[in-house]
């Protein structure tokens, strides 16, 4: 399979792709060279690839005909051609699309070669289809389902992305039972004609790339944005009142019961400890210093609570002093979430640490650190 | 000559095995001094002897058929294929017997873990490589304000003690054999230990689960003391702490103190010249954030992670080796200047990471952020040492 | 690339461009001697002598590490060592010892025996074979390239969280560990596919399932839990690379992990692991005491039976390794009796042994001794496992030097003696030559004393509270009298020299044996199952003539009939029942070619590994290794094209062997 032509065409792009390698480890900067390396390693990769398609141009031996059949349509110089002019256009635009380009030329470009070569291979044309199936389809089929698949969760992923929340929601469900009836509808009906199928799929792939295009060019959605720049989520907003970002995050339940130091117990607007190991209800709970400890806020009380642990203060800067609080999501009756408490050093006399309940006077429990 | 050979041989064994037992080891699993331990001896205890029994009846049946049915020339033995009544008794008579050892241990697993009497809690908290114990307040012992200690758990002696562990870093695992099995310490959790000692005494252990370079010099001690005993040890924690006098060694020793140390160690009460408490900052110098509480120190007689004895050879023997009824009074003399073991304390002092090594490479210190692993160099000089030690005996 | 452009099949006749070459730029390598004949092999008979010699070579290398360890521990305060060092010494010793060798020298066992004994002529994927052994190696040198760059790994062979993360682990050391078994564990699940589909789908007519050979039978179990357990291991070891590679926090507290995740994951895989490291041994010796004792294996379906039931069970009872880690009460109860009741089909085991030897002619060679000093010494080891059962008890016995005298007899007594009773029977029909007995009785006696010396004062000093993992111990907890730590740690390190001399016999045996060793003939030890029924060493294609089978123990019952009296006498030689075969050799024969397919793939996977650890690029470069070589692979068929032959090959050639 190798002519004697590819060889030498094929030990030159090798030397060269060696050559550059070495050079990006030694001589990490240059552009010019690296370029000229690269220009040169695929130029002859692509003469490598022709030479080898057309077996070095040469007649065909012991006066064997190949297949005289004439070439079949083919899709491939159409993508050929797409691709060259993507690759192009991204020049101006924007370098995705010449990604694009460079993709669909190389496709085009590798099938079209095997094509041609396969089609000369012998005089039985179920033979050749074969013999290019077997070469060809382990990288196809692989490659089509992957880069299918992420296009289309890419392109649906942008359409909800960029509309509001429950129009997302309506748009994922009608286009989902729209996939759903046409599946339905392809194996119901076997003999449904071949070009009506592929009309469907080709409309419906269309449809939603497009979609995800426009979907990508609007943008993220205005809370989104909002959300990302002002990281809302990050911070604790530990008010009596349900907070604007805090609370909407999800609710995180716990079962583990051996990770657990303590449980906080909101009992009819009463606030008790039980500390694992120790029987009976605690007012104060001991933990040891700069230890990740964790206790578990159980709300038994009608109404939603959170659980506000105050932990002294630090300098942020020379003069500036900010209290250290931390403190769990208001949670309804009958739910828990944990707080970690990791405090790096012992109270300072007179201002002890405490958990409390905003909105509950009167409720405390001390947190002693030795 | 098989015979003799294979006599011999069991002979040795036989000897090795009982002449084993024949140390007085303070980890030793067979000698329980604490009714957890109890229990688990009076579970393992016939275990082992049904186990030993076992052993030696499929040793010597194998060693009869080696003789019994070596090649002597008889001809092609009888092609049994097996027997299944035979087998299925075989197999039934070891699951009774282990069916029976199963329910006694069912029975003991939940018996130890039991914690609805205990009478006094402690913290124990692990990290490399020394164990931080706290006690939280508790009236009823005098312990009216948290004691912190490291290294020697002490315990009243006769009162059943839950130990809720855990740990800053990695898993550690306390292990006192002759008061109770081992109980890891998982950091992030906690969990239940109940120790108790029928008398006053000194219990060794050691960390049992693999924790990096220095696992092998993580040591602790239990003590336990009379309930008067104890009682005068929560005291003497509780008392305030004391400035050296003017213009002494310890004093100076006090300032080299106040400038290196409180960096990372605490001693509870010491006040600044202008009358601000210290506290000590471990949690931005070490990874796992504390490092041991010297408050009282001299009252303990082991120390970094109980790896080195603050007592000289003969004190250590005397107070170690003192019946139950002396013990108490001997332990409460803490360590005076007499007894204390300077080379041990120096060196560490000079030279802490060559004496117990703590991370392998100090190159590597930047992936823990440039904390330390355990107490680093710091270059003291000699007469900083002086003015320290004297210090340190202060601190009673 | 070997396709050829006209397909051999066709009967067409059709005109074809270039009639003689290959689509391939290469050759396929066809040679059957030389060098290449076994880089590019696929005869699971040569795979399964390298996988032996790689894994005879770790055990060396472990060895070395368990005697720096003794030398270390013989007295207090040792020097020999540092803490740092011997911290990467026993993860190493044992990493090796389990991944690197016993693991892989039952695979070559497996490899080289089950196909003989079930009467096929290979397995049924001859190239994945040889993917698995060459990325059983590449995955052991990587593991082992640690010592140079930087550490080895030193978190010990369990290598639990936190302690194995970035912040308490920074060199490089347990990267290599982790991506190094990732590879070995590739090998591992790809062989386990491949013998379970060969001895599913491949055994001779007539040979059911309860008439395969015993050893087989054990491996198929064995091959089982690896296609199980593996996975389990490889999800765990992810997500610990993960964690040290890329800023995962799988185990990191502060982000809310629990460490108890990694022991749970390790631990499904790690009690599996080691019915993996015990079933081989235990089939081996299946086989070696029926044919020393001459009768049959006494209660055959109660030993697969039990086999199988170990398999199972062995699942139920990974907790037991976490006795102490704070699992709870319940927890702690149930795998409390699961434990136990897994000593049950493994005592079976012991009856049926002991019972073969009951009432037999016993011939005492030095297989047939390993053998028997197994039957003795892992039921030491397996007592000492079920007083660890008891919950209770194990708290005061885990990490102590008790556990590791239970695991060593176990393994030492157990797997290894057995993997060694299988080199002693198996030698003369492998290699053609008998190992020398008298040495071998002397490396037997020395084994069995180096390790009761080694391993049994570890009872004793666990019991009396010496704690393992310890670079060094100390006369503090030493204990009083002459019988303290000190003396039962010096004994032990002598001991473990002796076994050092133990195991040089044993390669010195090697090295004469093949120097001027005897001959041996076709069946030295009368033996009972179908490996023997063919030449020393096997040809190529195995069997002339497949055999049909009539009898479990078949080859014995060609040789042997019942007379009037009911006595067995002898009917035919060995050499006479081989004639049967010969005269009805089968005309054609197909055997699959050489490939270099898979070692160019399996070489891809160390370069991946190397760039997770070091930089992207090479590890995208080893991809793409690994996808070119899947490539090649895939088109490329089993048998090499008539014209790589030399002189080429035509398709009416009888044996179209490579």
């Amino acid at each position: 399979m190798f002519s004697t032509g590819s060889k030498y065409f094929f030990g030159i792009s090798f030397l060269g792709a060696v050559s550059f390698a070495i050079y990006m480890f030694l001589i990490a900067e240059s552009a010019i060279g690296a370029t000229a390396l690269l220009g040169l390693v695929a130029a002859t990769a692509l003469l490598t690839a022709l030479v080898i398609s057309t077996r070095d141009g040469s007649k065909d031996e012991d006066g064997v005909a190949a297949s005289a059949a004439a070439p079949t349509a083919s899709i491939l110089p159409l993508i050929g051609a797409i691709g060259a002019t993507l690759l192009l256009v991204g020049t101006i635009t924007s370098p995705v699309v010449t990604l694009f380009g460079i993709v669909a030329l190389l496709a085009a470009l590798v099938e079209w070669a095997v094509l041609s070569w396969s089609e000369r291979a012998s005089s039985d044309v179920a033979f050749n289809a074969s013999l290019r199936k077997r070469l060809l389809n382990p990288i196809e089929f692989p490659v089509i389902a992957a880069v299918g698949l992420g296009v289309i969760i890419f392109s649906f992923a942008q359409i909800t992305l960029a509309v509001d929340k429950s129009v997302g929601a309506i748009a994922f469900i009608v286009l989902g039972s729209l996939v759903l009836a046409a599946g339905v509808l392809f194996s119901v009906r076997p003999s449904l004609k071949r070009g009506l199928v592929t009309g469907i799929c080709v409309f419906g792939a269309v449809g939603i790339v497009a979609a995800g295009i426009a979907g990508a060019g609007v943008g993220l959605r205005e809370d989104l944005v909002h959300a990302k720049e002002e990281g809302h989520y990050m911070h604790q907003e530990c008010g009596a009142e349900k907070s604007k970002y805090f609370d909407k995050l999800p609710l995180e339940g716990v079962s583990a019961t051996s990770s657990v130091d303590t449980h906080i117990d909101l009992i009819d607007g009463k606030l008790v400890a039980s500390v694992q190991g120790i029987a009976g209800n605690q007012a104060t709970i001991t933990i040891p210093r700069a230890n990740p400890t964790n206790i578990v806020f159980r709300n038994k009380t009608d109404g939603e609570y959170r659980l506000v642990a105050s932990l002294g203060s630090k300098m942020v800067t020379a003069d500036v002093k900010e209290d250290v609080v931390q403190c769990t999501q208001l949670i309804p009756q009958g739910s828990e979430q944990m707080l970690t408490l990791n405090i790096p050093k012992p109270a300072v006399t007179g201002k002890p640490f405490t958990l409390t309940v905003p909105g509950l006077a009167g409720q405390s429990i001390e947190v002693i650190v030795p | 000559m098989h015979r003799r050979v294979v006599g011999a041989v069991a002979g040795l064994a036989g000897t090795m095995f009982l002449a084993g037992c024949a140390t007085n080891a303070p980890q030793d699993t067979f000698q329980p001094k604490g009714p957890n331990a109890k229990i688990i001896d009076d579970l393992q205890k016939p275990v082992f002897a049904v186990a030993g029994i076992i052993g030696v009846f499929v040793t010597v049946v194998v060693i009869i058929a080696v003789f019994k049915f070596r090649d002597k020339g008889q001809p092609i033995p009888h092609q049994s294929h097996g027997n299944p009544a035979l087998e299925i008794t075989l197999t039934i008579i070891p699951a009774l017997i282990l069916t029976v050892v199963g329910v006694f241990t069912f029975r003991t697993v939940f018996d130890l873990a039991k914690t609805s009497d205990t009478e006094m809690i402690i913290n124990v908290t692990g990290q490399q490589w020394w164990w931080e114990y706290d006690y939280p307040v508790q009236n009823e012992y005098g312990i009216t304000q948290p004691i912190i200690t490291s290294g020697q758990l002490v315990i009243p002696a006769g009162t059943k003690v839950l130990l809720r562990q855990t740990s800053r870093d990695v898993i550690h695992s306390y292990w006192i054999p002759a008061l109770n099995g081992k109980r890891d310490a998982v950091p992030g959790r906690v969990h239940l230990n109940r120790i108790e000692a029928d008398k006053p005494g000194i219990y060794a252990g050691q960390c049992t689960e693999f924790c990096g370079l220095s696992h092998a010099n993580m040591r602790m001690e239990a003590v336990a003391l009379s309930k008067a005993d104890f009682a005068k040890w929560v005291a003497n924690q509780l008392k305030p702490y004391t400035s050296p006098a003017e213009n002494t060694l310890a004093k100076e020793g006090e300032t080299v103190f106040m400038n290196q140390c409180v960096r990372c160690h605490q001693v509870n009460g010491m006040k600044r010249a202008d009358g601000t408490p210290v506290i000590a900052a471990p949690d931005e110098n070490m990874v796992s954030g504390a490092a041991p509480n010297l408050s009282h120190l001299m009252s303990r007689n082991t120390f970094a992670g109980a790896t080195f004895d603050l007592l000289n050879k003969s004190c250590r023997e005397d107070v170690w080796g003192a019946e139950s009824e002396s013990f108490g009074a001997k332990y409460l003399g803490g360590v005076s200047e007499d007894c204390l073991n300077q080379s041990d304390l120096r060196g560490w002092l000079r030279n802490a990471p060559a004496m117990k090594p703590m991370y392998a490479n100090p190159a590597l210190l930047t992936s823990s952020g440039g904390k330390y692993r355990g107490m680093p160099n710091l270059g003291l000089t000699e007469s900083d040492i002086e003015k320290l030690v004297a210090y340190l005996l202060t601190l009673k | 690339m070997a396709i050829i452009e006209r397909s051999i099949t066709s009967t067409e006749v059709f005109s074809v461009a270039t009639p003689s070459t290959s689509l391939g730029a290469l050759k396929r390598p066809v040679a059957s001697t030389g060098w290449k004949s076994w880089l590019f092999t696929v005869d699971h008979k040569k795979l399964g002598i390298m996988y032996s010699a790689a894994a005879l070579f770790f055990f060396i290398v472990g060895g070395l590490e368990a005697v720096l360890i003794r030398l270390q521990l013989a007295a207090p305060n040792g020097k020999i060592l540092n803490a740092d060092l011997y911290n990467q010494m026993f993860t190493m010793h044992a990493t090796t010892m389990v991944f690197l060798f016993v693991m892989p020298m039952a695979a070559g066992l497996a490899n080289y025996f089950i196909p003989l004994q079930i009467g096929a002529r290979d397995v049924a994927f001859p190239r994945i074979n040889a993917f698995s052994f060459w990325a059983f190696l590449f995955g052991g040198i990587f593991l082992n390239l640690a010592w140079f760059l930087g550490g080895a790994a030193d978190g010990g062979w369990f290598m639990y969280a936190p302690n194995s993360g970035p912040v308490f682990s920074p060199s490089h050391g347990i990267d290599f560990w982790a991506l190094g078994l990732q590879i070995t564990g590739i090998a591992s699940l790809a062989g386990a596919v491949n013998l379970i589909t060969t001895v599913l789908n491949m055994r001779a007519p007539g040979m059911k399932l309860m008439r395969m050979p015993i050893f087989t039978w054990m491996q198929l179990v064995v091959q089982f839990l690896l296609l199980f357990a593996v996975p389990v291991i490889t999800v765990a070891l992810f997500l610990l690379s993960f964690q040290r590679n890329f800023g995962a926090t799988f185990f990191d507290v502060s982000a809310g992990a629990d460490p108890l995740l990694w022991q749970h994951l390790f631990w499904i895989f790690g009690h599996p692991e080691v019915y993996i490291l015990i079933l081989p041994s235990f089939g081996v010796i299946s086989e070696v005491l029926p044919v020393f004792s001459r009768k049959p294996l006494f209660g055959y379906p109660f030993v697969v039976f039990s086999g199988a039931a170990i398999g199972f069970v062995g699942w139920g009872v990974w907790a037991h390794h976490m006795f102490a880690s704070g699992l709870g009460p319940v927890s702690v109860a149930v795998f409390s009796v699961s434990t136990m009741a897994i000593a049950v089909p493994t005592g079976v085991k012991i009856v049926n042994w002991t019972m073969t030897l009951w009432g037999g002619k016993l011939e005492f060679t030095v297989a047939m001794k390993f053998a028997v000093g197994l039957i003795v010494l892992f039921t030491i080891g397996g007592l000492s496992g079920v007083t660890h059962s008891v919950a209770p008890s194990d708290t005061q016995q885990t990490d102590t030097y008790y556990i590791v005298a239970h695991f060593h007899y176990v393994l030492f007594g157990g797997a290894v003696f057995g993997l060694f009773s299988g080199f002693y029977y198996w030698w003369p029909k492998v290699f053609g030559k008998l190992l020398n007995e008298k040495l071998g009785t002397w490396n037997f006696w020395m084994m069995v004393i180096g390790m009761n010396m080694t391993f049994g004062p570890m009872h004793i000093l666990g019991l009396q509270g010496q704690p393992r993992r310890m670079y060094q111990w100390t006369e503090a907890r030493a204990g009083e009298g002459m019988f303290n730590f000190g003396f039962w740690n010096m004994f032990a390190s002598i001991g473990s020299l002796v076994l050092t001399i133990g195991v040089l016999l044993f390669l010195i045996n090697i090295v004469i044996t093949a120097r001027n060793g005897k001959v041996a003939p076709l069946d030295p030890w009368d033996a009972r199952s179908l490996e023997w029924m063919t030449s020393n060493p096997p040809k190529e294609h195995n069997f002339d003539s497949i055999p049909t089978i009539s009898h479990l123990d078949e080859f014995f019952h060609r040789k042997y009939e019942e007379d009037a009296n009911g006595q067995m006498v002898k009917v035919k030689t060995a050499e006479q029942v081989m004639k049967e075969l010969e005269d009805n050799a089968d005309a054609h024969i197909h055997m699959p070619s050489p490939s270099y397919w898979p070692i160019f793939l399996a070489s891809g996977l160390p370069v991946i590994a190397f760039g997770m650890i070091y930089s992207i690029p090479i590890a995208i470069f080893g991809g793409v290794i690994v996808l070119f070589g899947c490539y090649g692979w895939s088109i490329e068929p089993s048998t090499a094209p008539d014209d790589d032959f030399d002189p080429p090959a035509t398709t009416k050639d009888v044996v179209h062997v490579g």
